[in-house]
Protein backbone atom coordinates (compact mmCIF):
# COMPACT_ATOMS: atom_id res chain seq x y z
CA UNK A 1 0.00 0.00 0.00
CA UNK A 2 1.09 3.34 -1.19
CA UNK A 3 1.43 6.22 1.94
CA UNK A 4 -2.16 8.17 1.46
CA UNK A 5 -2.06 11.67 -0.17
CA UNK A 6 -3.54 13.04 3.52
CA UNK A 7 -4.11 12.17 7.02
CA UNK A 8 -6.92 13.70 7.19
CA UNK A 9 -10.63 12.47 7.90
CA UNK A 10 -12.45 12.15 4.71
CA UNK A 11 -15.32 14.54 5.13
CA UNK A 12 -17.88 14.56 1.81
CA UNK A 13 -17.40 11.93 -1.47
CA UNK A 14 -18.55 12.49 -4.94
CA UNK A 15 -18.03 8.91 -7.05
CA UNK A 16 -18.81 8.91 -10.66
CA UNK A 17 -18.71 6.08 -12.87
CA UNK A 18 -18.27 6.64 -16.50
CA UNK A 19 -17.66 4.63 -19.58
CA UNK A 20 -13.76 4.39 -20.64
CA UNK A 21 -14.30 6.10 -23.77
CA UNK A 22 -12.84 9.47 -24.85
CA UNK A 23 -16.13 11.56 -25.44
CA UNK A 24 -17.28 10.71 -21.11
CA UNK A 25 -13.94 12.43 -20.39
CA UNK A 26 -15.25 16.06 -20.65
CA UNK A 27 -18.10 14.81 -18.08
CA UNK A 28 -15.30 14.04 -15.50
CA UNK A 29 -13.63 17.42 -15.98
CA UNK A 30 -16.92 18.83 -15.22
CA UNK A 31 -17.83 17.19 -12.20
CA UNK A 32 -14.58 17.56 -10.37
CA UNK A 33 -14.15 20.73 -11.65
CA UNK A 34 -17.94 21.62 -9.86
CA UNK A 35 -16.26 19.87 -6.59
CA UNK A 36 -12.78 21.41 -6.58
CA UNK A 37 -14.83 24.83 -6.97
CA UNK A 38 -17.33 23.94 -4.22
CA UNK A 39 -14.09 23.29 -1.69
CA UNK A 40 -12.92 27.03 -2.67
CA UNK A 41 -9.60 26.30 -4.82
CA UNK A 42 -9.18 29.38 -7.38
CA UNK A 43 -9.45 29.16 -10.95
CA UNK A 44 -5.93 28.49 -11.46
CA UNK A 45 -5.82 25.16 -9.33
CA UNK A 46 -9.33 24.59 -11.00
CA UNK A 47 -7.80 24.28 -13.80
CA UNK A 48 -4.67 22.10 -12.61
CA UNK A 49 -7.29 19.24 -11.05
CA UNK A 50 -9.39 19.23 -14.42
CA UNK A 51 -6.35 19.02 -16.37
CA UNK A 52 -4.69 16.40 -14.07
CA UNK A 53 -8.13 14.10 -14.47
CA UNK A 54 -8.36 14.66 -17.78
CA UNK A 55 -4.86 13.09 -18.11
CA UNK A 56 -5.13 10.38 -15.55
CA UNK A 57 -8.74 9.42 -17.20
CA UNK A 58 -6.70 9.46 -21.25
CA UNK A 59 -3.74 6.84 -19.91
CA UNK A 60 -6.56 5.03 -18.06
CA UNK A 61 -9.02 4.69 -21.26
CA UNK A 62 -5.83 4.10 -23.06
CA UNK A 63 -5.27 0.72 -20.94
CA UNK A 64 -8.83 -0.46 -21.94
CA UNK A 65 -11.60 -2.07 -19.34
CA UNK A 66 -14.62 -0.84 -19.98
CA UNK A 67 -15.60 1.90 -17.24
CA UNK A 68 -13.58 4.05 -15.27
CA UNK A 69 -14.54 5.13 -11.27
CA UNK A 70 -13.83 8.90 -10.86
CA UNK A 71 -13.46 9.24 -6.50
CA UNK A 72 -13.60 13.13 -5.07
CA UNK A 73 -13.18 13.05 -1.55
CA UNK A 74 -13.38 16.29 0.26
CA UNK A 75 -10.58 16.39 3.06
CA UNK A 76 -9.76 19.18 5.41
CA UNK A 77 -7.09 20.44 3.74
CA UNK A 78 -7.79 19.37 0.27
CA UNK A 79 -9.15 17.53 -2.48
CA UNK A 80 -7.78 13.33 -3.05
CA UNK A 81 -9.11 12.22 -5.95
CA UNK A 82 -8.98 9.04 -7.22
CA UNK A 83 -9.04 7.29 -10.99
CA UNK A 84 -10.36 3.51 -10.70
CA UNK A 85 -9.12 2.26 -13.94
CA UNK A 86 -9.94 -1.74 -14.71
CA UNK A 87 -7.53 -2.22 -17.67
CA UNK A 88 -4.33 -3.20 -17.39
CA UNK A 89 -2.00 -2.34 -14.50
CA UNK A 90 -0.30 1.37 -14.94
CA UNK A 91 3.58 0.85 -15.57
CA UNK A 92 4.07 4.81 -15.41
CA UNK A 93 8.10 5.11 -14.83
CA UNK A 94 10.60 4.62 -17.14
CA UNK A 95 9.63 6.37 -20.29
CA UNK A 96 12.21 7.59 -23.44
CA UNK A 97 11.57 11.06 -23.71
CA UNK A 98 13.90 11.43 -27.00
CA UNK A 99 11.20 9.29 -28.57
CA UNK A 100 7.58 10.60 -27.77
CA UNK A 101 5.71 9.87 -29.93
CA UNK A 102 1.59 8.96 -29.56
CA UNK A 103 1.87 5.92 -27.34
CA UNK A 104 4.50 7.51 -24.78
CA UNK A 105 2.06 10.67 -24.62
CA UNK A 106 -0.11 8.57 -22.10
CA UNK A 107 2.42 8.40 -20.10
CA UNK A 108 3.79 11.51 -20.19
CA UNK A 109 0.69 12.45 -19.02
CA UNK A 110 1.83 11.09 -15.53
CA UNK A 111 4.78 13.25 -15.51
CA UNK A 112 2.00 16.14 -16.19
CA UNK A 113 -0.14 14.81 -13.19
CA UNK A 114 3.14 14.78 -11.46
CA UNK A 115 4.03 18.22 -12.04
CA UNK A 116 0.05 19.97 -11.46
CA UNK A 117 -1.40 17.76 -7.80
CA UNK A 118 0.59 17.87 -4.40
CA UNK A 119 0.92 14.33 -4.50
CA UNK A 120 0.75 11.04 -6.86
CA UNK A 121 0.75 7.64 -6.10
CA UNK A 122 -0.60 4.33 -7.23
CA UNK A 123 -2.53 1.93 -5.62
CA UNK A 124 -2.35 -2.18 -7.22
CA UNK A 125 -5.74 -3.45 -6.51
CA UNK A 126 -6.55 -6.98 -5.11
CA UNK A 127 -9.26 -7.38 -7.22
CA UNK A 128 -7.51 -6.43 -10.14
CA UNK A 129 -7.47 -2.69 -11.59
CA UNK A 130 -5.57 0.15 -10.26
CA UNK A 131 -5.95 3.51 -8.78
CA UNK A 132 -3.76 6.71 -9.29
CA UNK A 133 -4.52 8.70 -6.48
CA UNK A 134 -3.94 12.30 -6.57
CA UNK A 135 -3.88 14.97 -3.99
CA UNK A 136 -4.50 18.81 -4.31
CA UNK A 137 -3.96 20.65 -1.27
CA UNK A 138 -6.07 23.96 -0.29
CA UNK A 139 -3.76 26.76 0.01
CA UNK A 140 -3.65 27.33 4.03
CA UNK B 1 22.41 8.90 -21.65
CA UNK B 2 23.02 12.18 -23.12
CA UNK B 3 23.19 13.83 -19.73
CA UNK B 4 26.33 11.62 -19.02
CA UNK B 5 28.43 13.84 -21.03
CA UNK B 6 26.76 16.78 -21.06
CA UNK B 7 26.93 17.47 -16.99
CA UNK B 8 31.38 17.13 -17.69
CA UNK B 9 31.13 19.86 -20.23
CA UNK B 10 28.54 21.68 -18.37
CA UNK B 11 30.85 21.17 -15.25
CA UNK B 12 33.67 22.47 -17.49
CA UNK B 13 31.62 25.38 -18.10
CA UNK B 14 30.76 25.88 -14.80
CA UNK B 15 34.25 26.94 -14.27
CA UNK B 16 35.35 28.86 -16.70
CA UNK B 17 32.04 30.99 -17.98
CA UNK B 18 33.62 32.86 -20.05
CA UNK B 19 35.52 31.12 -22.28
CA UNK B 20 34.23 29.98 -25.39
CA UNK B 21 33.33 26.36 -25.43
CA UNK B 22 31.85 25.10 -28.66
CA UNK B 23 31.24 21.44 -27.53
CA UNK B 24 29.63 22.58 -24.35
CA UNK B 25 27.19 25.01 -26.89
CA UNK B 26 26.58 21.82 -29.18
CA UNK B 27 25.81 19.23 -26.37
CA UNK B 28 23.52 22.21 -25.16
CA UNK B 29 21.90 22.48 -28.28
CA UNK B 30 21.34 18.99 -28.47
CA UNK B 31 19.49 18.16 -25.15
CA UNK B 32 17.26 21.08 -26.15
CA UNK B 33 16.26 20.15 -29.35
CA UNK B 34 15.89 16.27 -28.27
CA UNK B 35 13.33 17.52 -25.46
CA UNK B 36 11.66 19.99 -27.74
CA UNK B 37 8.55 17.60 -28.01
CA UNK B 38 8.28 16.85 -24.37
CA UNK B 39 8.09 20.96 -24.44
CA UNK B 40 5.48 20.83 -27.11
CA UNK B 41 3.35 18.28 -25.58
CA UNK B 42 3.18 20.13 -22.35
CA UNK B 43 2.23 23.89 -23.88
CA UNK B 44 -0.55 21.73 -26.14
CA UNK B 45 -2.19 20.87 -22.55
CA UNK B 46 -1.79 24.29 -22.09
CA UNK B 47 -3.32 25.74 -25.58
CA UNK B 48 -7.12 25.63 -24.44
CA UNK B 49 -6.68 28.65 -22.04
CA UNK B 50 -6.45 31.58 -24.53
CA UNK B 51 -2.88 31.99 -25.44
CA UNK B 52 -1.18 31.41 -28.74
CA UNK B 53 0.25 27.96 -28.46
CA UNK B 54 3.35 29.54 -29.85
CA UNK B 55 3.73 31.69 -27.25
CA UNK B 56 3.74 28.61 -24.46
CA UNK B 57 6.00 26.49 -26.72
CA UNK B 58 8.24 29.72 -26.21
CA UNK B 59 8.03 29.99 -22.67
CA UNK B 60 8.22 26.43 -21.95
CA UNK B 61 11.17 26.29 -23.97
CA UNK B 62 12.97 28.89 -21.41
CA UNK B 63 11.15 26.71 -18.65
CA UNK B 64 13.70 23.76 -20.43
CA UNK B 65 16.69 25.84 -20.36
CA UNK B 66 16.21 26.75 -17.11
CA UNK B 67 16.12 22.54 -16.08
CA UNK B 68 18.93 21.48 -18.33
CA UNK B 69 21.03 24.35 -16.74
CA UNK B 70 20.28 23.02 -12.87
CA UNK B 71 19.42 19.18 -13.20
CA UNK B 72 22.44 17.64 -11.62
CA UNK B 73 22.82 14.02 -12.70
CA UNK B 74 23.67 12.51 -9.54
CA UNK B 75 19.95 12.92 -7.30
CA UNK B 76 18.90 9.83 -8.89
CA UNK B 77 15.64 11.35 -10.91
CA UNK B 78 14.69 11.31 -14.58
CA UNK B 79 15.76 14.44 -16.64
CA UNK B 80 11.83 14.57 -17.56
CA UNK B 81 10.73 13.75 -14.15
CA UNK B 82 13.22 17.04 -13.03
CA UNK B 83 12.14 18.80 -16.30
CA UNK B 84 7.99 19.14 -16.37
CA UNK B 85 7.21 20.83 -13.13
CA UNK B 86 9.67 23.47 -14.54
CA UNK B 87 8.50 23.88 -17.97
CA UNK B 88 5.12 23.20 -16.41
CA UNK B 89 5.83 26.19 -13.85
CA UNK B 90 7.10 28.24 -16.96
CA UNK B 91 4.10 28.17 -18.64
CA UNK B 92 1.95 28.97 -15.47
CA UNK B 93 3.76 31.58 -14.28
CA UNK B 94 3.39 33.08 -18.01
CA UNK B 95 -0.51 32.95 -17.25
CA UNK B 96 -0.42 34.59 -14.43
CA UNK B 97 1.89 37.64 -15.47
CA UNK B 98 -1.12 38.10 -18.12
CA UNK B 99 -3.79 38.44 -15.77
CA UNK B 100 -5.39 35.16 -16.71
CA UNK B 101 -6.64 34.33 -13.21
CA UNK B 102 -8.54 37.73 -13.36
CA UNK B 103 -9.67 37.15 -16.94
CA UNK B 104 -10.99 33.98 -16.32
CA UNK B 105 -14.36 34.45 -14.25
CA UNK B 106 -14.92 37.46 -16.09
CA UNK B 107 -14.73 35.38 -19.36
CA UNK B 108 -16.93 32.88 -17.36
CA UNK B 109 -19.22 35.33 -16.03
CA UNK B 110 -20.01 37.13 -19.32
CA UNK B 111 -20.29 33.97 -21.12
CA UNK B 112 -22.83 33.49 -18.53
CA UNK B 113 -24.77 36.43 -19.57
CA UNK B 114 -24.49 35.91 -22.77
CA UNK B 115 -26.33 32.17 -22.37
CA UNK B 116 -28.91 33.69 -20.94
CA UNK B 117 -29.36 36.25 -23.32
CA UNK B 118 -29.15 33.36 -26.15
CA UNK B 119 -31.38 31.00 -24.55
CA UNK B 120 -34.27 33.46 -24.60
CA UNK B 121 -33.33 34.22 -28.02
CA UNK B 122 -33.44 30.82 -29.27
CA UNK B 123 -36.23 29.63 -26.99
CA UNK B 124 -38.52 32.01 -29.13
CA UNK B 125 -36.79 31.37 -32.39
CA UNK B 126 -37.38 27.62 -32.01
CA UNK B 127 -40.62 27.37 -30.04
CA UNK B 128 -38.74 25.54 -27.06
CA UNK B 129 -35.84 25.94 -24.40
CA UNK B 130 -32.51 25.70 -26.56
CA UNK B 131 -30.17 22.50 -26.24
CA UNK B 132 -26.30 22.85 -25.04
CA UNK B 133 -25.29 21.98 -28.53
CA UNK B 134 -26.94 24.83 -30.37
CA UNK B 135 -26.14 27.47 -27.66
CA UNK B 136 -22.88 26.79 -28.12
CA UNK B 137 -23.05 27.06 -32.04
CA UNK B 138 -25.34 29.95 -31.36
CA UNK B 139 -22.39 31.82 -29.38
CA UNK B 140 -19.12 30.01 -30.78
CA UNK B 141 -18.27 28.44 -27.45
CA UNK B 142 -17.73 25.02 -26.33
CA UNK B 143 -20.27 22.72 -24.70
CA UNK B 144 -18.13 22.51 -21.73
CA UNK B 145 -17.57 25.94 -21.76
CA UNK B 146 -21.15 26.87 -20.96
CA UNK B 147 -21.99 24.22 -19.09
CA UNK B 148 -19.05 25.78 -16.74
CA UNK B 149 -20.59 29.21 -17.42
CA UNK B 150 -23.77 28.53 -16.10
CA UNK B 151 -21.74 27.01 -12.82
CA UNK B 152 -18.72 28.34 -12.32
CA UNK B 153 -20.58 31.45 -13.42
CA UNK B 154 -22.86 31.94 -10.29
CA UNK B 155 -20.04 31.17 -8.21
CA UNK B 156 -18.55 33.96 -8.78
CA UNK B 157 -20.94 36.28 -6.87
CA UNK B 158 -23.81 37.06 -9.75
CA UNK B 159 -26.91 37.45 -8.26
CA UNK B 160 -29.92 37.09 -9.95
CA UNK B 161 -31.98 40.11 -9.72
CA UNK B 162 -34.51 38.30 -8.61
CA UNK B 163 -32.80 36.70 -5.59
CA UNK B 164 -34.50 38.41 -2.18
CA UNK B 165 -32.88 40.38 -0.01
CA UNK B 166 -35.34 40.62 2.53
CA UNK B 167 -35.52 37.61 5.27
CA UNK B 168 -37.10 39.70 8.65
CA UNK B 169 -40.55 37.63 8.24
CA UNK B 170 -41.89 40.06 6.23
CA UNK B 171 -44.50 38.67 4.25
CA UNK B 172 -43.90 41.21 1.44
CA UNK B 173 -40.59 39.82 0.69
CA UNK B 174 -38.51 42.20 -1.48
CA UNK B 175 -36.05 41.45 -4.09
CA UNK B 176 -32.96 43.35 -5.78
CA UNK B 177 -34.66 44.71 -8.00
CA UNK B 178 -37.23 46.24 -5.84
CA UNK B 179 -34.59 48.37 -4.44
CA UNK B 180 -33.17 49.57 -7.52
CA UNK B 181 -36.74 51.12 -8.60
CA UNK B 182 -39.19 50.47 -11.16
CA UNK B 183 -38.69 52.49 -13.59
CA UNK B 184 -40.35 50.63 -16.64
CA UNK B 185 -43.64 49.91 -14.80
CA UNK B 186 -45.56 52.86 -16.33
CA UNK B 187 -48.13 52.35 -12.98
CA UNK B 188 -47.25 54.91 -10.66
CA UNK B 189 -48.32 57.55 -13.17
CA UNK B 190 -51.47 56.47 -13.17
CA UNK B 191 -53.77 58.41 -10.96
CA UNK B 192 -57.34 57.09 -12.45
CA UNK B 193 -57.88 53.89 -10.70
CA UNK B 194 -60.91 52.89 -12.62
CA UNK B 195 -58.94 53.73 -15.82
CA UNK B 196 -56.71 50.96 -14.57
CA UNK B 197 -59.75 49.04 -13.41
CA UNK B 198 -61.24 49.22 -16.87
CA UNK B 199 -57.50 48.20 -18.81
CA UNK B 200 -57.24 45.66 -16.67
CA UNK B 201 -60.24 44.41 -18.49
CA UNK B 202 -58.41 43.67 -21.79
CA UNK B 203 -56.15 41.27 -19.88
CA UNK B 204 -56.06 37.47 -20.10
CA UNK B 205 -56.89 35.91 -16.52
CA UNK B 206 -53.04 34.82 -16.05
CA UNK B 207 -51.61 37.85 -16.75
CA UNK B 208 -53.95 39.85 -14.41
CA UNK B 209 -52.95 37.44 -11.56
CA UNK B 210 -49.25 38.19 -12.65
CA UNK B 211 -49.53 42.23 -13.13
CA UNK B 212 -51.21 41.85 -9.22
CA UNK B 213 -48.78 40.19 -7.71
CA UNK B 214 -45.75 41.43 -9.58
CA UNK B 215 -47.05 45.37 -8.78
CA UNK B 216 -49.41 45.02 -5.94
CA UNK B 217 -48.34 42.27 -4.15
CA UNK B 218 -44.41 43.16 -5.14
CA UNK B 219 -43.55 39.27 -5.75
CA UNK B 220 -40.76 38.64 -7.83
CA UNK B 221 -40.81 36.73 -10.90
CA UNK B 222 -39.23 34.15 -9.87
CA UNK B 223 -41.53 33.34 -6.90
CA UNK B 224 -44.68 33.97 -9.27
CA UNK B 225 -42.94 31.50 -11.70
CA UNK B 226 -43.05 28.71 -8.61
CA UNK B 227 -46.21 29.88 -7.54
CA UNK B 228 -47.67 29.20 -11.07
CA UNK B 229 -45.98 26.23 -11.73
CA UNK B 230 -44.12 28.08 -15.02
CA UNK B 231 -40.66 29.23 -15.95
CA UNK B 232 -39.61 32.77 -14.51
CA UNK B 233 -38.76 33.42 -18.34
CA UNK B 234 -42.08 32.62 -19.07
CA UNK B 235 -43.64 35.42 -16.41
CA UNK B 236 -41.13 37.89 -18.15
CA UNK B 237 -42.94 37.71 -21.08
CA UNK B 238 -46.19 37.38 -20.12
CA UNK B 239 -45.56 40.72 -17.67
CA UNK B 240 -44.48 42.59 -20.79
CA UNK B 241 -47.01 41.59 -23.02
CA UNK B 242 -49.54 42.29 -20.62
CA UNK B 243 -47.92 45.92 -19.51
CA UNK B 244 -47.67 46.80 -23.19
CA UNK B 245 -51.94 45.99 -23.44
CA UNK B 246 -52.26 48.24 -20.66
CA UNK B 247 -50.27 51.15 -22.36
CA UNK B 248 -52.19 50.37 -25.31
CA UNK B 249 -55.67 50.51 -23.54
CA UNK B 250 -54.55 53.80 -21.72
CA UNK B 251 -53.35 55.65 -24.19
CA UNK B 252 -56.32 55.45 -26.25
Amino acid sequence: MNQPASREAVTDVVELRIPAKAEWVSIARLAVSAVASRLQFSIEEIEDVKLAVAEALVSSIARGGSRIDIICESLADGLRIRVRNFGVPEQPEVIDVASVDESAASSLGVFLIRALMDTVDYDARAEGGSDLVMFKRLPA
Amino acid sequence: MLFASFSKARQRHDAAPDRQDPAYERERNELVVAHLNLVRFLALKFANRGEPLDDLVQVGTVGLLKAIDRFELDRGVEFTTYATPTIVGEIKRYFRDKGWAVKVPRRLQELNLAVNRASEKLAVQLGRSPTVVELSQDLGAGEEEILEAQELGQAYNLLSLDSEISSDGDRRSQTLADTVGMTDSGLETLEDRANLERAFAVLSGRERVIIYLRFFESISQTEIAQRLNVSQMHVSRLQAKALDKLRAVLKE
